[in-house]
């Protein structure tokens, strides 16, 4: 068991909990992080690693790894596609380089390496440590080849274990905030349009006469994390007709970003600026900072004040119940989108009116008895609809009948002992709490859920699984396919097979055991499409994967980097491995914009002579998100009360300064924070650690002022994105908040 | 009867602070009066990190209560030490003699004089009757009175603080302690409990401290 750029104990408590509870029962738990963190005081060992080197700490232990044989030859000749190209790649990282990037000792990674290698099944935690990197991709798929390799995906106990940042952030990406996707990752392509506005209830026509061009419907959007270079980019150089002129923040912390200094230049030049949210936020201080006019704040209610489902990160859904009403002018979420279709002109087709009238989500009354779309309904309409993640077979009354009897529910595998619903009468025999998706088929069909994805030990009826056949059948004339006799326990075809639909399910004669009325449903469609759900229903009855049965792919062909490779961050300490580990070229156009890597990199090749220190930042457990509620609470706010470096002892005395004594903390953008040092050996010599929560100062001046009357929050302090730097990640185009570069000096 | 007491588990606080957060709310304890508090002892250095939540100990032979000059202090049936605030004349012996710290005293009146002591009650009030608005308003909740744990000890994230009967947080801890690596002494380290000397089970290694070897 490993935690590796995680850090539960501050960033998830709760979580932690698991990770001591099996250290009790014998699990070794290792630490790998440029920080000593108090996740790392808990486990048996810890390794600190140099901010953003984790591919080539990963590749460094595949290196020893199939330099002794330890990986599982059986499982990757069974269910992994190309891992002899990764092996091409690791055995570039000989002990001695990987040492001279990473910083880390032989012995260090290699006992790393043996312990997983040796304890199976084992597992890696990990959470924004290894995605927020300009090569975050690479190292989050270098993390499940790892995995991969030892044979530890598709089996209790193993897998990868990426804690979500905030409550239902895995039910939000379930249900499509990416702008290259419609919700259950259908994609934007034609027929995943037809799906969903036949659920919807919506003419596609009527869709398609929102859009100015079809380009605009069918390419991937903006990303959030680049919304301020979508606004001030040269408008030639951006792949769409105008620039960004609208943003709506709903309960999304400004401060969370990275380039917090130009983001002051975007605002000035909205055209609008709405704010959703339970607190005005920086976002309201930010734009008063630099605007008098085209700010509307919206007060949001919290998720006490409403109910509905939410999704954890181990994709179980639980039902919640509201606990008091909303409070002062706040409104429910769903009601703000609804008045505001009202107020655009599309309410009916938020709603799916059908010709004879009939919502498919229905009004009920929320607040101060205004009407509200009905949240059971907005699940219905889930259900009916995202049959690609098998998010199908969770009904409102299963969820609810879920949260009666939690009590019946085994709390090491998650299933229900027995037990009948006592208002419902419903059997709760076999389910796994909270369904856990993949929980395909209608809710009638009772699929338990899925505990754990891809475990092929199980009949498919029974949580099992196996790896998804999502990228065609062959790539240059191997098969994708599992090989032969690796398939999910129960299942007719022992072979590899491809994703079912009409064609497949007729070739195998199974199309007669299709109801009539499903069978008319089905003609012509997929898995994915077949809204009756008979298609997946007859699969799972022959014991076989809706989504087929194909090996997980080691090497993404249609990636930059098809093989995860380590690059230099954008600001680099490292200038003389820059040659030999460059960056990416500049990109002409991703996700609609311009993305920089090669020429910002260049740039900034002597950054490092005025700027010597790594910046890294991270999370406190007294606060959450940006803050801005956590440190308006005074139970919280009297625990964190000042914004702070952690600097090591060395960097500290070197610069003259001692400990809680007021620094600026100078990035290469020239912006400055002042804040207090926390001097502790808890970083290495050479690397400073901020925390990302606080907002309100800026550049050394309080804001108190420019928040709206009565609400600044009671602890405030400098943001560290004012002083981040430009980075994004080529496929994800998440920002860079891990590794840039810094100075301190005395204030 | 019930023996109340508390157990902060050194191997699983993660300083997160639940415990305090939750005792302040709570109780609407007000800012600089902390009933409980999470220690750390040598924050940030490399296997040498423990974190503690310490709060009163509700201590059998109680040192405030033997040396409190208007004997404000009683202990309850359940073995919970309490504290009558209207004798109380705010002197701050009872600190002096706490070895846990665990007295508090807010500011209070014009001049920011010392206002009456204030501690961890382990959530079961004060003399007044149980549950009643003086009770809240000198005390915070009664939640014992209530059939419920302390806040602090139900609210923790890794269940490192155990609050209830005695035997059965004993029991508790025991199951943790019997099952973790290197067993029994092997938990808290074999030179605590017997000294250094021989080298003892490899566990000792990990697990002992640094700060053992300081003053």
């Amino acid at each position: 068991m490993r935690s590796l750029q995680d850090h539960a104990a501050e960033a998830h408590p709760v979580s932690m909990l698991h990770t001591l509870h099996a250290k009790e029962n014998g699990a070794k738990v290792i630490c790998v992080d440029p920080r000593f963190t108090r996740t790392a005081a808990k486990a048996d060992k810890y390794y600190r690693i140099r901010s953003g080197t984790d591919v080539a700490f990963l590749m460094g232990m595949m290196h020893h790894i199939f330099k002794n044989g330890w990986e599982d030859k059986e499982y990757i000749a069974a269910r992994v596609y190309g891992i002899d190209k990764v092996k091409e790649e690791a055995a570039k990282w000989t002990p001695e380089e990987v040492e001279r990037v990473t910083g880390m000792k032989e012995a260090e990674v290699r006992d790393v390496a043996e312990t997983m290698a040796k304890n199976k099944p084992s597992t890696i935690i990990w959470a924004m440590g290894q995605t927020q990197h300009t090569n975050g991709n690479a190292i989050v798929r270098a993390s499940c080849i790892f995995q991969l390799v030892l044979g530890n995906v598709g089996v209790s106990g193993g897998g990868t274990n990426i804690y979500r940042g905030h409550d239902n952030v895995q039910g939000a990406t379930d249900v499509g905030p990416n702008p290259d996707s419609l919700p259950g990752y259908y994609g934007l392509v034609p027929g995943a349009w037809a799906h969903f506005a036949k659920v919807w209830g919506v003419d596609l026509d009527w869709i398609k006469k929102q859009f100015p061009t079809p380009a605009m419907m069918e390419k991937p959007g903006l990303t959030v994390s680049r919304w301020i270079d979508a606004v001030l980019e040269k408008n030639e150089l951006i792949d769409q007709d105008s620039n960004l002129k609208a943003v709506v923040f709903w309960g999304h912390a400004p401060n969370s970003q990275s380039r917090g200094k130009e983001m002051i230049d975007a605002i000035k030049k909205l055209e609008l600026l709405v704010v959703v949210d339970p607190y005005p936020s920086a976002t309201a201080a930010m734009a008063a900072m630099s605007r008098q006019d085209g700010v509307y704040l919206l007060p949001a209610a919290t998720q006490l004040e409403c109910s509905g489902s939410a999704t954890a990160s181990n994709r179980s859904i639980q039902w919640r119940e509201k606990v008091i009403e909303p409070m002062f002018e706040s409104r429910t979420d769903h009601m703000i989108m609804y008045q505001l279709a009202q107020k655009f002109g599309y309410a009916d087709q938020l709603l799916g009116k059908q010709s004879d009238g009939k919502l498919r989500i229905k009004l009920t009354k929320g607040a101060k008895g205004m009407d509200e779309p009905d949240v059971e309904d907005i699940l219905r309409e889930i259900n009916r609809s995202v049959w690609t993640i098998g998010y199908t077979g969770q009904s409102p009354e299963r969820l609810q009948a879920h949260m009666r009897n939690m009590h019946v529910f085994d709390v090491k595998t998650l299933r229900a002992k027995g037990g009948k619903d006592a208002k419902t009468g419903y059997v709760l025999d076999g389910d796994y709490f909270g369904l856990p998706w993949p929980c395909f088929g209608t809710a009638e069909i009772k699929h338990p859920g899925s505990p754990n994805l891809y475990d092929n030990s199980r009949h498919v009826m029974d949580g099992g699984g196996n790896f998804r056949a999502n990228f065609g059948v062959e790539r240059d004339g191997v098969s994708l396919l599992a090989s032969d006799g690796s398939h999910s326990k129960g299942a007719e075809i022992t072979t590899g097979y491809p994703e079912f639909d009409h064609v497949l399910l007729k070739k195998l004669g199974w199309w007669d055991d299709l109801t009539e009325v499903e069978q008319k449903a089905a003609e012509g469609k997929n898995w994915k499409t077949d809204l009756s759900g008979g298609i997946q229903r007859v699969a799972m009855k022959h014991g076989c994967h809706p989504f087929g049965n194909a090996k997980a792919r080691a090497v993404v062909w249609n990636f930059p980097d098809p093989v995860p490779l380590h690059r230099e961050a954008l600001y680099s300490p490292r200038p003389d491995l820059i040659d030999k580990y460059p960056t990416h070229a500049d990109q002409k156009n991703r996700w609609r914009l311009p993305v920089l890597f090669k020429s910002v990199q260049d740039a900034n090749k002597d950054a490092v002579k005025s700027y010597p220190l790594v910046m890294t930042s991270g999370r406190l457990t007294e606060y959450e998100g940006g803050g801005d509620e956590t440190r308006s609470n005074p139970w919280l706010a009297e625990l964190q009360q000042e914004m702070f470096v952690e600097i090591n002892p060395k960097d500290a005395n070197d610069r003259g300064v001692r400990n809680n004594e007021y620094v600026w903390v100078e990035s290469p953008t020239k912006a400055k924070l002042k804040v207090k040092t926390l001097v502790t050996e808890r970083v290495g010599a050479g690397t400073v650690f901020l925390p990302f929560h606080f907002a309100g100062w800026w550049q050394g001046l309080d804001l108190r002022d420019k928040y709206p009357e009565g609400t600044a929050p009671i602890v405030r302090g400098e943001a560290v994105n004012t002083a981040t730097t430009y980075g994004y990640d080529i496929v994800t185009m998440m920002q860079e908040t891990k590794t840039t570069l810094c100075q301190v000096s005395r204030a | 009867m019930a023996r109340m007491k508390f157990l902060c588990d050194s191997e699983r606080c993660i300083e997160c602070n639940g415990c305090v957060t939750a005792c302040k709310q709570e109780h609407e304890v007000p800012w600089g009066v902390n009933r409980r508090r999470v220690v750390t002892m040598n924050d940030g250095v490399a296997g040498a990190e423990k974190s503690l939540s310490v709060a009163c100990m509700h201590c059998t032979d109680a040192p405030c209560m033997s040396v409190c000059p208007v004997d404000c202090f009683y202990t309850t049936s359940e073995g919970v030490v309490l504290h009558d605030k209207d004798p109380c004349i705010g002197c701050g012996y009872c600190f002096y003699a706490c070895p846990f710290g665990a007295p508090q005293f807010p500011q209070d009146g014009a001049f920011g004089m010392r206002g009456k002591m204030d501690k961890c009650t382990f959530c079961a009030g004060g003399p007044e009757a149980d549950n009643s608005a003086e009770e809240f308003q000198k005390y915070g909740r009664n939640r014992l009175s209530e059939g419920k744990l302390p806040a602090c000890a139900e609210m923790c994230s890794t269940k490192a603080l155990l609050g209830g009967d005695a035997d059965e947080v004993s029991n508790i801890f025991r199951d943790r302690v019997m099952n973790r690596d290197g067993k029994g002494a092997g938990v808290f380290g074999w030179a605590t409990a017997y000294g250094k000397g021989d080298a003892k089970p490899s566990a000792q290694e990990k697990v002992t401290p640094k700060v053992e070897a300081k003053p």
